[in-house]
């Protein structure tokens, strides 16, 4: 199984990529906006295990493209990895079909804390 | 920035920038209004405190807060982002192209020698952080960030938005120099919208 990264920064993308890594998770696709994302998703939708899709992305945020996920009856876990830290954001990802949520600043410890139960699925 | 008073962080509620609100409003209260509070502009440094904690594992010195007009200096690479919603303004991290590499390379754990793309993505997406877990500080607000801009070259001009100022907060950290300006408007809308908005806002 892969884990899709989704985010318009290709530092940020590299430093995800960088945690995952240290977790023994080398299977790894980028995107880097919405649209991308449900790109990579229609064409290999069975490979991908896990989603961590950043927020605010030009073309299609990251919101649009978890409710086109799930509307597509997708049920891939999608963790959102965001600056976007009110409590309302999180509510609106939480029901917009986002599983989990991590927020930007993070440590390699945060992201592999957060991952790791989703990561369990991927391993297999 | 070399005769700067600088002070370790964290000061536990950031800079007591009384002083700062004292000149703005002795300069002209009409024009430039009450925006730059500390309880406004700490969130800012903060944040910048918090990024590099957590994401650089670096801690950072706090300068003394500088107000201007407008500003313009010698910093090479700025990041500019904006804020929207319930408050407008403008945050721009300037960075000299060392500490820009030092910095990036931090968050990659890579050794860069020049500006590249990769300098170029990671300091919109540092300004991109700070601005972004800064506004989270402002409780009962509904704000929304720009996509970052990044600003190349030595000579350059930032103007603030039309009434109000810029506060330029210098910092030192072992990846070198660097600051943060930020420019701030509260707007004033009724409670319920703000309720909306933070309900509805992407």
């Amino acid at each position: 199984m892969q884990v899709l990264i989704v985010d318009d920064s290709q530092i940020m993308r590299k430093i995800i990529t960088g945690a995952l890594k240290k977790l023994g998770i080398n299977d790894i696709v980028e995107a880097s906006n919405g649209q991308e994302a449900l790109d990579v998703l229609a064409k290999d939708a069975a490979n991908i295990g896990l989603v961590l899709m950043d927020w605010n992305m030009p073309t299609m945020t990251g919101i649009e493209a978890v409710r086109k996920i799930r509307a597509g009856n997708n049920k891939v876990p999608v963790v959102m990895v965001t600056t976007e830290a009110e409590k309302a954001k999180v509510i609106e990802a939480i029901k917009s079909g986002a599983n989990d949520y991590l927020i930007k600043p993070f440590n390699p410890k945060d992201i592999q804390a957060k991952l790791e139960k989703f990561l369990q699925a991927v391993l297999k | 920035m070399g005769s700067t008073q600088y002070r370790n962080h964290p000061p536990q509620a950031g800079f007591d920038l009384q002083q700062i609100e004292n000149k703005v409003f002795s300069t002209n209260p009409k024009k430039w209004g009450n925006y730059m509070k500390a309880e406004n502009i700490n969130p800012f440094i903060e944040s910048v405190a918090e990024t590099f904690e957590n994401m650089l594992e670096t801690t950072i010195e706090t300068g003394a807060p500088v107000l201007n007009d407008d500003t313009k200096g010698t910093p090479d690479i700025i990041g500019v982002i904006g804020l929207s919603g319930t408050a407008q303004g403008i945050v721009a991290l300037k960075l000299p192209v060392k500490t820009a590499l030092n910095v990036v390379g931090k968050m990659v754990g890579m050794e860069f020698r020049g500006v590249d793309s990769s300098i170029i993505d990671g300091v919109g997406e540092l300004v991109n952080i700070i601005a972004g877990n800064a506004k989270a500080k402002f409780e009962g607000h509904a704000i929304s960030l720009s996509l970052p801009t990044v600003v190349r070259g030595s000579i350059y001009r930032l103007n603030n938005l039309g009434d109000t100022v810029w506060l330029t907060i210098p910092f030192k950290s072992e990846l070198g120099e660097f600051a943060l300006s930020v420019s701030f408007r509260p707007a004033v809308v009724p409670e319920k919208e703000v309720a909306h908005a933070g309900a509805h806002s992407r």
